[in-house]
């Protein structure tokens, strides 16, 4: 993971948004960094999965008229060359995927220091999985001082990375996403372990955190799964609260916009159950996101 | 809400009352249009005529009563008449006295007799009297109608007031109702409640500490006022329905310098987030040293999606009035006309809207016959000052010989027109003049291209108008290209700076120009309906905006853009000297309802509002929307009938806008921040 750290000087980011409304405290600017390790079956952001820029068409608004096509130099193989953009006249086409340097990003996030300092906000890296570009995200950071500063994470990284962004940011926003580790591997691709390991660590830290639990129906609105989350934060001092967001059936909306197509194995419509009381029982601060 | 007021609200939405209406019959305006009759004659007998064919009509469970069963009767002139004075003379919109703020406090507290009798001989004083007559008369048999419907507490209100001197809130309010009835009833429209919070404390005060009324009962009888105030508004005049100045100004300076807010202030705030009506628009005045907690109770109304407050910031209207030569006690007074022009209430016979300088019309009428001579940006931009001079000098030459309709009735509410038997429509204390400024951004968005790619770049002027004439059809690299070029509303100097300009040089190019009436002319950042109307005579523009394209309404970025965002909108928005420029416009944003899912938002909506205060903005107006929602009331309007928008300076219903406003409002919910 060293070449990660080293490559510090430019990162690729798909957007950047600002009064980003749940991202933390205050009014705050979220930048999200492209590049996922994760493939979470409910994802809405599928353009932040690949680290690489790459071509964005409104497939919906499309008229089909062919200009993109003329100008096209590798029909069979985009390579995201951004030809066909200016030759779209409805703007249907853009690049998701923005290489930026550094110092470019600091200065653009400095910009707005009084904004942040005047309502207690500040900045968070989201994705993607910012920490799949922690080299570059903590080089920005350094370039933020008095910033209050936040990452959105899945946790899914190396011990030495989470480590380090435990320490450097003031707010760490981590994803509980399926209790059930065989479930966990089937839904989000990855093993959880790793990130089990991770919120524990964060539980007995002190860095400020948030856990956010996104609830699938189906998949993840369970009690156990409630409960296994309650039992990992319950004595935890740095908990701020854990934050519930149920499945938004809009989280397709951008599946063929990139080429893919979005195909989730569970019941989209059912509306997810919640087990809240779990949190009441135990103390612990929740806030639902509808 | 109480019962009585949720009973009321039902039955107003149903409209039961409508059913009271009654047909006119046209031979009715025969003695008021007699030709023996003066046009000050003439006014009054209409006024007197329309209030005697009304019935009164009282709700069940009423409050504040008076309610309008006659539609508007004829003008006092006939067609040939009104053709011949059109002829003679400059007519402002529909020709009557509008867009003022009547000093309704004064005769509440005075009550209409002792009016009555300091009125002498003179012909406006005859007219006067039989105006009051008639307001009385009307009241008198409400007051019969009550005590036969055995109401007797608003029997005892209507035998008091207007007569007499308000005593309590009720009869206060109860007293506005019947003044503000009338002034509609006179032919006078948007002319707006003015500071409703500061006039009416008093009787609140009063009553809660005599103990005449307990909080909520003072808050039963503000929301039946505010229910009054939508009784009617199908029958007011406007340009679109929700158009009609009704609005009301809460907190601010007061004219000896304290800071206004009260427990009314608070409380009308309230009323109308549990109310959900267009009437009565909200102004709230702030400035730097405003509590969160106000801005946070402003949100609350933003996040139900009613358009307002519209936010006034004293820290830059008060110097910036001062500096026009306002006296301090009345810019520290200050309220808002129908939609967001600063106005003197009482004390201005002002005409804030009386035309417009269409920026981007300007700039690309400039770029068309002048770009291809210019060697560099700063004589494209003398060519640009030189035109909008003469734009405003041109205007201002056509608006001569103005006249306004005789208000007799509304002329009781203004200082010095009974003493000196002057009417209103010749002017008061202030005569001062307004000009809108429209579509600022797509004009500085023009001059960011241009500079970009024409006179930074190799691009040919000659090309560049072709490619402009054949709407971009053929030129796609060139018109991505301009539309990539820096736009306003993206805290991108390279606009920006443009936009400085133009203000800056319209405020000079009205400086110094007077009104026939001795005032003076003053620049703004609103639009009105121009927006519309300005668009339709635009090609495709150098800003790589296509043909058709909306401009943008008031002080708000173009609307075929990629956007950072609401804080580099703000931090744009407030790089111009808005104080040059203080004849009114709000930047206008629109928030997806999104934003307002969780309740931390209001908190951060208020902060964003607090740093555009902070930053030296001049107003602010914010629009919660849907697009969807829209989308879908377009197409099934029986199932939208309250959703409410903002349109340009005033909340209407968005079912009963014309389609190019809906469509307007559809296009700006899709650069949803």
């Amino acid at each position: 993971m060293s070449a990660q750290k080293s490559a510090g000087k430019t990162g690729v980011v798909f957007d950047i948004k600002e009064f980003a409304v749940f991202d933390g405290p205050g009014i705050r600017t979220t930048v999200f960094m492209k590049g996922c390790p994760l493939s979470c079956a409910w994802c809405h952001n599928p353009e932040g999965l690949s680290p690489a820029p790459q071509l964005m068409v409104s497939r919906a608004a499309c008229t089909h008229c062919g200009a993109c096509a003329l100008v096209c130099p590798s029909p069979e193989n985009c390579t995201a060359c951004g030809r066909c953009i200016p030759a779209c006249r409805g703007g249907y086409r853009k690049i998701a995927g923005e290489t930026w340097t550094s110092e470019a990003l600091g200065e653009r996030l400095q910009k707005d220091a009084d904004v942040y300092a005047l309502s207690g906000g500040g900045v968070t890296f989201s994705g993607g999985e910012p920490l799949m570009q922690w080299g570059f995200v903590s080089s920005v950071i350094d370039r933020l001082r008095g910033i209050h500063t936040a990452i959105e994470t899945s946790g899914f990284a190396p011990d030495d990375v989470f480590s380090d962004a435990m320490r450097r940011c003031d707010l760490i926003l981590i994803d509980w996403k399926v209790s059930d580790p065989a479930l966990h591997l089937r839904y989000t691709g990855v093993r959880q372990d790793i990130i089990l390991r991770h919120v524990r660590q964060l539980a007995a830290g002190n860095t400020p955190f948030i856990l956010r639990m996104p609830i699938i129906p189906g998949i993840n609105d369970n009690e156990a799964h409630f409960r296994t989350a309650a039992a990992l934060v319950q004595d935890s001092e740095s908990l701020i609260r854990v934050d519930v967001l149920p499945y938004q059936r809009a989280a397709g909306a951008k599946y063929e916009m990139v080429g893919m197509r979005y195909a989730p194995d569970f019941a989209e419509e059912a509306s997810p159950r919640f087990f809240t009381e779990v949190f009441e029982q135990s103390g612990i601060p929740y806030q639902i996101f509808r | 809400m109480t019962n009585r007021i949720a009973s009321l609200k039902k039955a107003q939405w149903e409209r039961i009352h409508h059913s009271a209406r009654i047909a006119l019959d046209p031979a009715m305006a025969l003695p008021y249009r007699s030709g023996a009759l003066p046009d000050t004659a003439r006014t009054a007998l209409r006024l007197e005529t329309a209030l005697a064919m009304e019935t009164p009509y009282l709700f069940p469970g009423e409050l504040i009563a008076f309610t309008r069963t006659v539609p508007n009767l004829p003008p006092i002139f006939s067609e040939t008449e009104w053709d011949t004075i059109r002829n003679a003379h400059f007519i402002h919109e529909m020709g009557n006295v509008s867009n003022l703020s009547p000093d309704y406090g004064k005769v509440i507290a005075s009550g209409l007799l002792p009016i009555r009798d300091a009125l002498g001989d003179h012909a406006l004083h005859a007219a006067m009297r039989r105006s009051i007559d008639a307001v009385l008369q009307l009241t008198a048999r409400y007051a019969q109608a009550a005590r036969k419907a055995g109401d007797e507490a608003l029997a005892d209100t209507l035998e008091r007031v207007p007569a007499q001197g308000a005593k309590t809130f009720r009869e206060a309010l109860q007293s506005l109702r019947i003044l503000h009835y009338a002034m509609w009833c006179e032919g006078d429209y948007h002319n707006t409640l003015g500071r409703f919070d500061q006039y009416m404390y008093p009787y609140l005060a009063a009553d809660l500490a005599a103990g005449r009324e307990t909080q909520e009962s003072a808050f039963e009888l503000l929301c039946a006022f505010f229910l009054s105030c939508n009784r009617d508004s199908d029958l007011y005049p406007g340009m679109q329905q929700g158009d009609n100045g009704q609005s009301i100004v809460l907190g601010g300076m007061t004219p000896d310098g304290r800071d206004g807010f009260n427990l009314l202030s608070e409380m009308c705030l309230k009323a109308s987030a549990e109310l959900c009506l267009i009437d009565p628009k909200i102004n709230l005045r702030v400035n730097k040293n405003t509590p969160l907690s106000v801005f946070e109770l402003g949100t609350q109304l933003t996040k139900l999606g009613l358009g307002f407050p519209q936010y006034e910031n004293d820290d830059v209207a008060i110097p910036a009035l001062t500096a026009l030569g306002y006296a301090e006690e009345d810019a520290r007074n200050y309220a808002m006309a129908a939609c967001w022009e600063f106005i003197i209430p009482g004390r201005g016979m002002e005409i804030p809207n009386i035309g417009a300088l269409p920026f981007a019309n300007t700039v690309n009428r400039v770029i068309w016959d002048k770009l291809a001579a210019c060697p560099d940006m700063n004589v494209l931009k003398s060519e640009i000052r030189q035109a909008i001079f003469e734009s405003v000098r041109r205007t201002l030459a056509e608006r001569r010989n103005l006249y306004v309709i005789p208000s007799p009735y509304l002329s009781l509410f203004f200082d010095g027109c009974v003493e000196k038997a002057q009417d209103i429509s010749l002017g008061c204390t202030y005569n001062n003049w307004g000009l809108h400024g429209t579509g600022l951004a797509a004009a500085a968005d023009m001059l960011a291209a241009v500079e970009q790619e024409v006179f930074h770049g190799n691009l040919l002027p000659g090309a560049l108008l072709s490619a402009m004439d054949a709407n971009f059809e053929g030129y796609d690299a060139l018109r991505h290209r301009l539309k990539s070029a820096p736009k306003m509303g993206n805290d991108d100097d390279r606009a920006d700076q443009h936009a400085v300009w133009l203000l800056n040089t319209f405020a000079e190019a009205v400086s110094g120009h007077k009104n026939e009436r001795g005032g003076i002319v003053r620049a703004g950042t609103g639009s009105a309906m121009f927006y519309i109307f300005h668009a339709y005579e635009l090609g495709a523009t150098a800003d790589g905006r296509e043909r058709g394209t909306p401009l943008p309404a008031n002080y708000a970025p173009s609307l075929n853009i990629r956007l950072s965002g609401p804080v580099s909108l703000i931090k744009s928005f407030t790089k111009p000297d808005l104080g040059k420029v203080i004849n009114g416009g709000p930047l206008t944003i629109e928030f997806s309802d999104s934003v307002f899912t969780q309740d931390e938002s209001i908190t951060k909506v208020a902060q964003l509002v607090q740093l555009f205060v902070l930053r030296g903005g001049h107003q602010l107006q914010l629009n919660t929307v849907n697009r969807e929602r829209l989308i879908d009331a377009q197409e099934h309007p029986e199932n939208h009938r309250n959703l409410i928008v903002r349109v340009w300076g005033w909340s209407g219903y968005f079912v009963e806008l014309d389609k190019c406003y809906q469509d307007h409002i559809i296009r700006r919910a899709e650069l949803n921040l």
